[in-house]
């Protein structure tokens, strides 16, 4: 067993190191002169038309796989494989990008800024995951993402998390989703894209420390599965709504559930739900006691939110660059003198007025105070939410994945001795 | 049987895919530990023959070799890219290929687990869960207002047309003025010296002032014969050389020689004890500057990250007689720029004339004050571009406000006019950033201001600004100004050299040049014959002024930044433990006190009526017998 470990710390090192040492700088131009012209910097063309139609083929293709092992044969391994095969495509083939969970910035975008053209492909991407988990659950997640299939093979000694914990951190991909929509609505940056823990593995090429965020998401997976998608993924988010109401879903077992409870440890993720015979009939009507009262505390909450949000919307704007730039040049007027800084001689050089500059910055953060008001709302109302719903109790006697959270894996289905 | 056979075959091409990986992985290392040992840049037999080539610039053969050798570490650095790149790939290939047989093997050995009987706990997890969700949700509540309270909201203090247009403003309000000739400037109306009445109270006190008899004075005038801009100053009367050698109204003392013209110093003090501590007062703000005296009036300045100050103190009594804000000042950042902790945002000492009092802050601010302490004019000079922080002292004489103005990106000597700013003239230095003061010397008949800086040693007149002399000596980050005595000018700074320089009409020679014991941030003094240095490591040496032969070396317990100063006599320096050391002006080694202060100090001391004053880190002292 510590020859396994030794054996996957080993191979993490070594992707650090291949990280590392594809990322060295390049070898200057000569110093004297030789006669030789240097040749201009060309822009590499975008992918073509039709293979980026291609990809959505794929996408489609591998949903419908997945779908397929799933309902039709209930097979762990198809799924595994096909996971595989989108981490070698949409990962290490494709770089990561085009990709699903990035693109609610550009369907965010395009809603805010209606000069922001969104290519067809990146709304397919956007909505296909979404509309198959609303009739098959979160086979995406599955197979189909990238970040989730590298998680997903890394994992070998799931730990069981607390409950409490898992739902505590649960609010943290409200949270990525709410900035990553004000970031993007507000044209500032595409943060997802930014912080993608793994795109540096996929690209072979990242700064040092997003290669070691990749690794160090990786070696927590070995013991906490798929720590990203779980508490990170802000597309996890809509899917995990989409997934709740969805039509069909992967089912523990075939037929009918025996109670055998030899499923109980099978998801690494904890999405089984339990049935669980603690809770009494006294705790219930308490319960809606308390229930009534969280429903009315949620309009608090999200006026809560609301005014913190406002309250960081100065902190928060100063991620948009031309409100940093501003900002800057107000606070240290004297860097306009300084010919290394790219963005204020850029600036100087496009003739702009100072007052102009800060005339945009001043649009851009009265965006972000608007925005970082409803931002605030919107986590108002999951606290309020998530916190209501420890109140709700619904009575269970099989062995059942939580539609929201379950990924699809079908690491269950194998642990079922019940036949069809 | 068949499964039992696939998991040995599978264990087996686990440990075959682990090796290679592993392979791959330290030929990876080998190849880094190589290219990171060997630079092709770095190359020392490429870089001699490109020096050859500046010495021989028509040798085509060796043009030929030196394009040859660049070929091959070309072809050396793209081999190893290469062989990085594609040991990168397999590695990864590799790895991903050891996991999934990995992951099939223990799949194939995993067993269905009997499952664990648990407690049902489904109220304790949501009571729990309750919490958690309570916990997360006030860590981001506490979170986003820390956040929101340490955020400066400039934008909000953003004034339309203050900013590039407030800095051509600023460029604007200081007149370039053309520098005259000589010639020119003979039409200004001379001043006579002597003219200024200060203080007459204090006049009465000097008692213990030798101006006119006393032997150090050679080489600083003994009248003043001052051209000042008719147009400004034509009314108005400016205390002379006697009368401000009576004071101690700039950075080491009148003219900023490090000679100080009192009498009757205590020789012995102790500042934890209070032995002969007359008073000591706590200043509310940090700052480097040293003190500054006139009459009764001491001044010294303070600043932290929000706010720069100028105090008063009436130096009988250490009362604080009142302090004025630096803010509200035109172009002035709305945040200071960053300095280092040993330099600050107050590490310029001010000046002082009697009339008024001058002081310039690390952030650009400049102002003058009365001697009440109402602003009477102020300025910002243009946030300066300086690593440290701005140090350099300012210089107040004849109607003129001295600023050496350098930073990283251009330099400027100014000359202000002391009753409202006005710029008298203004020129560029054209060399390297300095952290020294410029200093003061009447040579020829005429008043010369001297500075130091990497590479030069320069002389400007004091009337128009313009060039005299100048000599490439220096080198480095240069801190401590120069010193002068009988006709010579002495520059030193670390890692460069100490020179002793014999200005002429148009042009300076270099007389003598010493190499060891340099200061790095203390000023030298010279005065009889002889020059005082203290070098950042502890030694205090004394070198004979006209051959640079040392005399003597003396190691103290720390190392000096505070500058040596020239007193009745004796040498007074401070190290930054606060130990003053006082030595007997002469060419051996007389050590005649080390009083200590109780507290760390980088200022240098000031004197007046018998008495010294001593700024440590968080105290100001007065010290008398």
């Amino acid at each position: 067993m510590r020859n396994k470990y030794l054996r996957i710390i080993l191979l993490l090192l070594s992707l650090i190191i291949t990280g590392e040492l594809t990322a060295q700088n390049r070898f200057p131009k000569p110093e004297f002169e030789s006669g030789y012209v240097q040749p201009s910097p060309t822009t590499p063309e975008p992918r073509a038309f039709a293979m980026e139609y291609f990809d959505v083929f794929i996408l489609i293709a591998v949903l419908l796989l997945i779908s397929y092992f799933i309902f039709r044969k209930r097979s762990r391994r198809g799924i595994l494989w096909t996971s595989v095969f989108s981490l070698i495509y949409f990962g290490f083939y494709r770089n990561g990008c085009i990709c699903s969970i990035g693109a609610i910035q550009n369907v965010t975008l395009t809603l805010a800024d209606p000069n922001y053209g969104m290519s067809v492909v990146a709304l397919l991407f956007f909505i296909l995951p979404l509309v198959f988990a609303l009739y098959t659950g979160r086979t995406f997640c599955a197979g189909a993402c990238p970040l989730g299939a590298i998680q997903d093979l890394v994992v070998h000694k799931p730990i069981k998390l607390p409950v409490a914990l898992q739902r505590g951190l649960g609010m943290i991909p409200y949270l990525y989703l709410g900035l990553a929509v004000l970031y993007a609505a507000t044209g500032t940056d595409f943060i997802i894209c930014r912080y993608d823990p793994f795109v540096g593995i996929f690209r072979m090429d990242a700064p040092f420390t997003m290669i070691v965020l990749g690794i160090g998401f990786l070696l927590v997976g070995i013991f906490v599965a798929r720590p990203y998608c779980r508490f990170f993924c802000p597309y996890g988010v809509l899917l995990n709504w989409m997934s709740s109401f969805s039509r069909w879903h992967l089912t523990i077992t075939p037929s009918e559930c025996v109670s055998c409870k030899l499923c109980e440890n099978s998801c690494p993720f904890d999405a089984i739900d339990i049935p669980d015979h603690s809770i009494q009939k006294k705790d219930v009507s308490k319960n809606v006691k308390r229930f009534l009262i969280f429903t009315l505390l949620i309009p608090i909450w999200m006026a809560l939110g609301a005014w913190v949000g406002h309250q960081s919307h100065v902190f928060l704007s100063k991620g948009n660059s031309q409100v940093y730039l501003a900002e800057l040049l107000i606070s240290h007027p004297e860097l306009k003198s300084d010919i290394d800084n790219l963005d204020i001689q850029a600036f100087l050089a496009s003739g702009k007025s100072m007052d102009v500059l800060v005339e945009e910055a001043s649009l851009i953060r009265n965006k972000f105070r608007i925005g970082s008001w409803i931002l605030g709302a919107f986590i108002g109302l999951v606290f309020g939410i998530k916190l209501l719903k420890q109140f709700v109790y619904r009575k269970k006697e099989d062995y059942e994945p939580n539609k929201g959270e379950c990924l699809s894996c079908g690491r269950c289905m194998d642990y079922c001795p019940v036949e069809s | 049987m068949e499964k039992k056979n696939n998991i040995e075959l599978l264990s087996q091409l686990a440990l075959v895919v682990g090796g290679i990986s592993i392979f791959i992985a330290v030929l990876l290392l080998l190849n880094y530990w190589n290219i990171s040992r060997y630079d092709p840049l770095d190359s020392q037999a490429l870089v001699a023959l490109v020096e050859r080539l500046s010495d021989e610039p028509d040798n085509d053969a060796l043009k030929l070799e030196i394009r040859n050798l660049d070929l091959l570490a070309r072809k050396a650095y793209f081999t190893s890219q290469w062989q990085v790149k594609t040991g990168g790939f397999l590695l990864l290939f590799a790895s991903i290929f050891f996991v999934l047989v990995l992951k099939i093997l223990y799949d194939m050995k995993k067993k269905i687990e009997l499952p664990e009987v648990e407690e049902e706990k489904g109220m304790i997890d949501r009571i729990l869960s309750q919490r958690w969700i309570g916990a997360i949700g006030i860590l981001l509540v506490i979170g986003a207002l820390l956040a929101s309270f340490a955020s400066n909201d400039y934008l909000e203090k953003y004034v339309a047309g203050s900013s590039e247009d407030g800095q051509t403003k600023i460029d604007e309000s200081i007149e370039v003025i053309e520098i005259t000739s000589s010639e020119s400037l003979s039409d200004n109306q001379g001043l006579a010296t002597g003219l200024a009445e200060v203080d007459s109270s204090v006049a009465e006190q000097n008692t213990n002032v030798d101006v006119a008899n006393d032997p150090s004075l050679e080489g600083l005038a003994s009248e003043t014969k001052a051209s000042i801009d008719a147009s400004n100053t034509s009314n108005i009367n400016y205390p002379d050389l006697n009368e401000i050698k009576k004071h101690h109204n700039g950075f080491r003392g009148p003219l900023s020689q490090g000679i100080s013209f009192h009498k009757n110093i205590p020789i012995d003090w102790d500042g934890a004890g209070g032995k002969n501590i007359l008073w000591k007062t706590e200043v509310p703000r940090a700052g480097k500057s040293s003190p500054v005296i006139w009459a009764n009036h001491l001044f010294v300045s303070g600043a932290d990250a929000q706010s720069r100050w100028v105090y008063c103190y009436d130096r009988n009594d250490g009362k604080l007689l009142w302090e004025h804000e630096a803010k509200d000042i035109e172009g002035s950042p709305a945040s200071a720029p960053k300095t280092t902790p040993d330099t600050g945002l107050a590490a310029p000492t001010l000046a002082t004339d009697g009339e008024r009092v001058y002081a310039i802050f690390g952030t650009g601010d400049i102002l003058a004050l009365d001697m009440s302490g109402t602003r009477l004019w102020a300025k910002n000079l243009g946030v300066p571009d300086n690593h440290y922080g701005h140090s350099s002292s300012l210089l107040c004489w004849e109607g003129r406000l001295v600023v050496q103005y350098d930073t990283n990106r251009s330099g400027r000597l100014l000359a202000l006019d002391l009753q409202n700013g006005n710029p008298i003239w203004d020129v560029p230095r054209n060399h390297k950033i300095s952290w020294a003061s410029p200093v003061l010397a009447e040579i020829g008949g005429k008043y010369q201001i001297i500075t130091s800086a990497d590479p030069l040693v320069i002389a400007h007149d004091f009337e128009s600004g313009k060039e005299l002399w100048s000599v490439e000596c220096m080198m480095g980050e240069v801190g401590p100004s120069v010193a002068f005595s009988e006709g010579l000018v002495y520059a030193s700074n670390e890692y460069a050299r100490m020179v002793a320089i014999k200005p002429g009409a148009g042009s300076a020679d270099i007389v003598w040049e010493y190499d060891e014991y340099l200061s790095e941030a203390s000023s030298p003094v010279a005065v009889e014959g002889l020059i005082f240095l203290g070098t950042s490591y502890g030694v205090f040496a004394c070198f004979d002024a006209k051959t640079g032969e040392m005399q003597w070396e003396f190691e103290g317990n720390s190392g000096f930044y505070g500058s040596p100063i020239a007193v009745d006599g004796k040498i007074y320096v401070m190290d930054m433990s606060g130990t003053t050391y006082i030595f007997e002006i002469s060419r051996e080694l007389k050590l005649i006190g080390e009083p200590a202060l109780g507290e760390k100090s980088v200022v240098t001391p000031a004197f007046a009526e018998g008495k010294i004053y001593l700024r440590g880190t968080k105290y100001l002292y007065c010290i008398g017998a």
